[in-house]
């Protein structure tokens, strides 16, 4: 509903190309560049904190955009993004150390070995659904870990591998500042493609298949190309967001990509909001910050005497935990229909404002 | 209604971000003052043994700046608990690196260290973690096989390839001795992970090397579980040596499941899996061959434990509390740190690369204070490993009473070869 009333009046549309455009007006498209032209700021404002928490955000919300098309717009299941967003992370580090491919490019390649890698586990998403396919595909959460910690000539086995810089132009981006960019760019490249895929006639076809799949396949919709598509689509982001990772962090261990950060990549968006392209980026903002946000509370207490003690200190950090389940379950209860979805609502209260009925 | 909630909430956020700020604005104005950042995990996946090595590194901070700090330098800390989850260490990292000007670094395990390896060398920042991996050793990536040199990483304590070996070493002694005829046969045990896996080859190796026979290794789970089925591989393959390299439930719920099925091979834990605790969870077993770095919290007549206990009472004012040699080790993990920033203040101020220099200014070094309890360490600028002594110790419980006692003292050569390995 939200989103008829915030056209302004007189402006209609006459055709299907004025139907699918990206930015609904003019406002929101202009809005949205100057969101990224400030965020490009960042760097010159805040400090080293602050542009690290973006990096960490641009890959993690790079690949759960991809778990998003996979759930939120094709309804299928995984629990296994973390598995592809390390396979990604070791698969662009071993194509740059072996064929010494500027990271660059070795990045998008990595996605698509991903994308390969991602199919074969998709493959039982053309017989099964539910329940059996989520379990089908934490098969390959498991395989792939074992992959990880024993395929010595591809990970380095349990001593992991290094993976170099990004070098742009013989320019080596090694602290996060140039970083930043970098994450940036690919961050609004990946996100504008995913925007756009939705626009197209597969994207169409995906939400077909998740709405009613029968009806999609009377309607002619082959059900098991775009299942594999999806799948195929989802892991080159969780690859290309993993590769960043690696690249970022310089050195990729087997250790990192536990089924904890595929419920991870779930949380993000479900709480941000399934099937929301804008909506993944909010719930990915709100996990990286959410114990960050915890932490400094706990630390900000330590201004009084009394939570100074060890006792203390070692609870709060208990209580610190809790409460990041907490406010996760709070937000399920109060908003399950994610942060997508409550923004358009605060859009709308003040599109409208102050008189809302 | 509902966007006034939430002002609330943004501006109860605000505020504490600003008490944050303006607590860490104040540290930094202070003029004499160097920040130590502090990762450690208690509630996390290694919780279990990560609470007595956080508290030994947390009271040996607090102890330091109650007592002078470094020289005069107050020694200011945060001690983070990252519950083992590595972007909350990197976030950390980055957050001490930016508003704390931090120097130096305690850290933890296999996951925040490997994650930091290079942020930590260009930002020169030493980290002292509690991962013993052999990789970490190599600074110069002098070993070919080393795949990332890490320059700035640091540990108390020989790598866990080292403890392996020196307790292969002892096994082979021990076969001879109990009159075992053929070849022994070792086994590793454990998950397929990278902390068990860490000694994995070059202890086979070198056990290979000493006429062991080698099995293919058993994967056990780091979660505990019913490990009959492994036991009973064990069983058959006549396992003589088992080479333990999980930790606490898990290795507890696997020599109990061994037990049960009588495959009781002498068993070689790995120093995380071997203490007190561990021994009297398990109640009864014999043979329980473990390495450690330190004295043991009830040892007499040993000069530095007064230190020790001490340091304890930072946290335990009564000092009745019973301390793991975990929690020792984090001790020494911080005074080495200590000594080597002393030594960077006199020798051109508290950087990183100068306390990194100091560690390497002395050779066979001891804390001052700690003596008996710290083993005399030696680090060079292409060779961290800085002890390569292992103290073995044979532990053994028969319902629930633990004894423990000490069986030998290995001194490894410093193999080209092994290094970084």
């Amino acid at each position: 509903m939200a989103g008829f009333s915030m056209r302004p009046c007189g402006d209609f549309r006459t055709t299907y190309r004025q139907d699918t455009r990206i930015f609904d007006t003019t406002y929101v498209r202009n809005a949205a560049i100057l969101g990224i032209v400030a965020v490009a700021l960042i760097p010159f404002v805040l400090d080293g904190y602050y542009v690290n928490l973006f990096i960490q955000i641009s890959y993690f919300a790079i690949a759960a955009l991809g778990l998003n098309i996979l759930v939120g717009f094709t309804g299928q299941i995984s629990l296994g993004h973390a598995a592809f967003f390390g396979f990604g992370a070791f698969a662009s580090a071993w194509i740059n150390n072996m064929t010494g491919i500027p990271v660059l490019l070795s990045i998008p390649l990595a996605g698509l070995m991903t994308a390969a890698v991602g199919m074969l586990f998709g493959l039982p998403a053309a017989r099964i659904k539910g329940l059996y396919l989520a379990i089908a595909t934490l098969a390959a959460q498991f395989i792939l870990e074992d992959f990880f910690a024993r395929a010595d000539w591809f990970t380095g086995g349990s001593y992991g591998a290094a993976a170099n810089p990004i070098n742009v132009f013989g320019y080596e981006i090694l602290d996060d500042f140039s970083f930043f960019y970098v994450a940036l760019f690919f961050l609004v490249v990946m996100y504008l493609l995913g925007t756009n895929l939705m626009r197209t006639r597969d994207g169409r076809a995906f939400v077909a298949v998740r709405d009613h799949y029968l009806s999609a396949e009377i309607m002619g919709i082959n059900l098991t190309k775009y299942r594999l598509m999806s799948f195929a689509i989802s892991s080159f982001y969780a690859g290309v967001g993993g590769a960043m990772y690696g690249h970022y962090l310089g050195f990729v261990s087997a250790e990192g990509f536990t089924i904890l950060l595929s419920i991870q990549f779930l949380g993000m968006i479900i709480i941000g909001g399934l099937g929301s392209v804008k909506g993944t980026l909010m719930g990915t903002v709100f996990m990286v910050l959410l114990p960050e946000v915890m932490e400094s509370g706990v630390s900000a207490l330590s201004i009084f005497e009394w939570a100074n003690s060890t006792a203390v200190t070692d609870g709060l950090a208990y209580i610190k935990e809790m409460a990041i389940g907490l406010a996760i379950i709070l937000f399920l209860i109060f908003e399950p229909d994610g942060l997508a979805h409550r923004w358009k609502q605060i859009r709308a209260y003040w599109k409208l404002y102050p008189f809302s009925y | 209604m509902k966007t006034s909630k939430g002002d609330v909430v943004m501006k109860r956020l605000i505020a504490a971000t600003a008490m944050v700020a303006t607590g860490l604005s104040f540290s930094a104005a202070k003029a004499d003052e160097v920040f130590v950042g502090h990762l450690m995990d208690i509630t996390g996946a290694t919780g279990f043994i990560g609470k007595f090595y956080a508290d030994g590194v947390r009271d040996a901070l607090s102890y330091i700046n109650t007592h002078g700090g470094i020289d005069g330098t107050v020694l200011d800390s945060e001690s983070v608990d990252y519950a083992y989850k590595v972007p909350q260490a990197i976030a950390n990292y980055k957050k001490w690196r930016s508003r704390n000007n931090m120097v130096a670094m305690q850290g933890w395990g296999t996951g925040d260290t490997e994650a930091l390896i290079s942020f930590v060398a260009q930002d020169e920042v030493p980290v002292y973690s509690a991962s013993y991996s052999g990789h970490l050793t190599d600074p110069t990536a002098k070993n070919p096989k080393t795949a990332k040199p890490a320059p700035y990483n640091f540990f108390y304590g020989a790598s866990y390839s080292d403890a392996c070996r020196a307790m292969v070493q002892w096994a082979a002694e021990d076969w001879k001795q109990s009159g075992g005829s053929g070849k022994p046969i070792f086994s590793h045990i454990g998950d397929n992970h990278p902390y068990p896996n860490a000694p994995k080859e070059a202890c086979a190796e070198y056990a290979t090397e000493l006429g062991f026979e080698v099995t293919a290794p058993v994967v056990v789970s780091m979660k505990p579980g019913d490990f009959k089925a492994q036991c009973l591989t064990m069983k058959e393959a006549g396992t003589n040596y088992g080479y333990l390299g999980n930790l606490g439930p898990s290795v507890v719920s696997l020599v109990k499941s061994c037990d049960t099925v009588g495959a009781t091979p002498k068993w070689l834990a790995n120093i995380w899996a071997g203490d007190y605790e561990t021994l009297k969870t398990i109640g009864d077993v014999e043979n329980y061959v473990f390495p450690a770095m330190t004295s043991f919290w009830t040892d007499e007549g040993v000069p530095g434990m007064d230190l020790v206990r001490e340091i304890s009472k930072m946290s335990d004012s009564s000092g009745s509390e019973f301390r793991t040699h975990h929690y020792i080790r984090g001790i020494c993990s911080a005074y080495y740190m200590k000594e080597a920033m002393e030594w960077a203040k006199a020798n051109g101020g508290i950087t990183g690369a100068n306390i990194k220099a100091g560690m390497y200014a002395r050779q066979m070094w001891v804390p001052k204070g700690l003596e008996g309890v710290c083993m005399e360490a030696t680090w060079t600028a292409e060779d961290h490993r800085g002890i390569n002594t292992v103290n073995i110790y044979n532990g053994s419980a028969k319902g629930g009473d633990v004894t423990v006692k000490k069986i030998t003292t290995v001194t490894l050569p410093r193999r080209d070869d092994w290094l970084g390995y």
